[in-house]
């Protein structure tokens, strides 16, 4: 009896955990849309709410076969949409929509690493994904100067090929969340020097502005082809993380508990390791090096709902894109007629973040 | 009563790598050789350990001695560079991964505990290896994590958070979780270390119960030589990596061996209890 009694009060306390859980995801929401409203609605041609609202809401539109078509083949919108639809379906929406995904990879991806390095400061850059994009990135720009177009294939694959770097070097017959935390470092190092370098051969201000929004991050220009780019790869690694929670928590418990457990801890490692770089490289290909989302977002999530990573993971998963929308508005419309990148505006918002925890917390060894 | 006691053995004649050993040896080592990369000079290296089945050995040795890298290589933390393993007389590399974990459960002495998460979720996390990737909780899975609370003797901390609890209550958290995994054989590495005095005969008693109750085999590293002489049924006394002495506390735990391989001038007594009062450190 007493036993019962105790598994309802542990149930009651679950719920409370969930229940966190749940407001931080409707919160989430209601951020997102309020944001994504405010972005499709206004900018250089502004559209009154009540208009956006019928333009958004119009049932010809949302279920009209060619306007989808546009959206998931590139097709052309059909000629009869107002020039304030065809503004929000093809120039404003395709941007909310990327910046949403860019903002649940990076989220999902910066939970996984900081499982996976044991360190609730990790980012998704911390295997040195940010080192290798940058300087893909730099190398395009001063070699190929007019092939923009690979600009996303080259990010994401420099930084793919400087996480096989940092796993290779990390490698002694086995690795250790140390010693790919430092490996990290050794890649990121070297290769931002050689990107640092490589600005020097930059010829136009133009090529120069285009390195800086990918070394920094930023949504300007983007479109539904972007949105194309990322959504594939986003609808494969996000479900499996979300089904892998369960054995990010075990990885949690130390090196040596896992492998007592029963987990081949080196397999997992590197194939959870592997699918989170491949949601960095999706955001990096469509945004570039949008920085601190990936370590704030699993962060503040762990501060609601605790650390088992089958409610991070999804809190991360709305939270993100919360985070990415609000900060594109302000990258957007806070300095009408400039737009800074998005990734000036997280680390604007990320920095204070940790600032407001180190007073809160008044020491940073209980992170 | 206890479901481990109805397990058949797994040593089944149709894995190629039997061998015939001891009776009633659970664990079965032979010219064990284990290093670290880097060390020239293995840390272990010795011909021929046996843990009984069914009886609580105990690992005793001064620091350096090999006795947590000995146990590291039983649990397949460390790969010998050779030699064989063999449980219930297979070799232990034929495991599979969470097929071992069922065999053997291993208390590692440095492990952490994530905060924001209950003793019982914990405890629960012992059930890894008998869950197929995607499986949830069974009703099995919940008897196997309530028999482990009840054993570790912590069900009114079931609902604690973890990072609330003391270095002891941790500790013993920490033996639930392995105990959920319901393995024959447990390994431990110096889990009374660091624990204040009652909180270590808790966990002897934890342990003790397991073994008698349960008929669990149980080998366990022990820091202080009284506590494993009162508490286990079999000492291996290490010295330099290899095995000084084996058998009965009574047999092992002599002046003889104070001096050898702990290095101390100690008289030792035996009335109900064995007594060891330390002397002096000897020279070098």
């Amino acid at each position: 009896m007493d036993v019962s009694s105790r598994s309802v009060e542990a149930y009651a306390r679950l719920d409370s955990r969930d229940r966190r859980l749940a407001s931080l995801v409707v919160g989430s929401v209601v951020v997102a849309f309020v944001a994504a409203f405010v972005q499709v609605s206004q900018g250089s041609y502004p559209t009154p709410f009540g208009v956006t609202f019928d333009v958004l809401t119009d049932p010809h539109i949302l279920f009209n076969a060619r306007v989808w078509a546009a959206i998931l083949t590139g097709s052309d919108l059909p000629e009869w949409l107002s020039r304030s639809a065809v503004i929000i379906w093809s120039l404003r929406m395709p941007r909310v929509f990327v910046a949403a995904l860019v903002g649940v990879n990076l989220a999902v991806s910066g939970a996984v690493f900081q499982a996976v390095t044991r360190n609730e400061l990790a980012s998704p850059y911390i295997l040195g994904v940010s080192g290798g994009a940058g300087l893909a990135v730099l190398l395009t720009l001063v070699f190929f100067a007019g092939a923009t177009f690979v600009l996303p294939f080259a990010a994401a694959a420099g930084g793919l090929i400087a996480f096989s770097l940092v796993y290779a070097i990390a490698w002694q017959g086995g690795t250790n969340p140390v010693r790919l935390v430092l490996a990290g470092v050794v890649v990121a190092t070297v290769f931002q020097s050689l990107q640092t370098g490589l600005f020097y051969f930059l010829d136009s201000s133009a090529a120069m502005k285009t390195a800086i929004a990918w070394t920094t991050g930023s949504l300007t220009g983007v479109g539904w082809p972007q949105f194309r780019l990322a959504i594939l790869p986003t609808i494969v690694v996000v479900p499996i993380l979300l089904l892998a929670s369960r054995h990010l928590n075990v990885l949690l418990l130390g090196e040596e508990t896992a492998r007592s457990l029963g987990m081949p801890v080196e397999y997992v490692r590197f194939g959870l390791s592997a699918l989170a770089i491949l949601a960095a490289a999706t955001a990096v290909a469509v945004a570039g090096l949008v920085g601190f989302v990936g370590l704030v977002v699993p962060h503040a999530v762990r501060t609601v709902v605790g650390s088992d990573y089958r409610r991070l993971v999804v809190g991360s998963l709305f939270l993100g894109p919360a985070l990415v929308l609000v900060a594109d508005v302000i990258a957007r419309l806070a300095l009408m007629p400039i737009q800074v990148p998005v990734g000036v505006v997280t680390g604007i918002i990320g920095g204070p973040y940790f600032l407001y925890l180190m007073r809160r917390h008044g020491d940073f060894s209980e992170f | 009563m206890s479901k481990i006691d109805t397990t058949p053995q797994t040593s089944d004649e149709t894995d190629g790598s039997e061998r015939t050993t001891d009776p009633d040896a659970k664990i079965h080592a032979s010219d064990l050789r284990v290093g670290y990369p880097g060390l020239d000079e293995p840390v272990v290296d010795t011909e021929t350990l046996v843990v009984p089945e069914g009886e609580v050995t105990a690992l005793v040795g001064p620091n350096g001695s090999g006795k947590s890298t000995l146990l590291k290589a039983l649990a397949r933390h460390l790969d010998a560079d050779t030699g064989d393993v063999l449980i219930d007389g297979r070799e232990i590399a034929a495991y599979g991964s969470k097929e071992f974990a069922r065999e053997l459960g291993m208390l590692s002495q440095h492990g952490s505990t994530p905060e924001g998460i209950m003793v019982e979720e914990l405890v629960g996390h012992g059930r890894y290896p008998h869950k197929g990737f995607l499986e949830g909780q069974t009703e099995e899975d919940r008897e196997a994590i309530d028999r482990a609370i009840d054993l570790a003797g912590i069900e009114h901390l079931r609902e604690t958070d973890v990072s609330s609890l003391s270095g002891g209550q941790r500790q013993l958290v920490r033996i639930a979780m392995a105990l959920a995994q319901e393995t024959d054989t447990l390994l431990l590495d110096e889990p009374t270390t660091y624990l204040d005095l009652r909180h270590q005969l808790r966990v002897m008693d934890v342990i003790r119960t397991l073994n008698e109750e349960r008929g669990v085999t149980v080998c366990i590293v022990l820091h202080d030589l009284t506590q494993a002489a009162r508490f286990a049924d079999y000492l291996v006394a290490l010295r330099d990596g290899d095995i000084y002495d084996w058998g009965r506390p009574e047999d092992v735990v002599t002046e003889g061996l104070l001096a050898e391989v702990f290095g101390v001038e100690a008289s030792v007594e035996y009335g109900t209890e064995p007594r060891i009062i330390p002397k002096r450190a000897l020279d070098e």
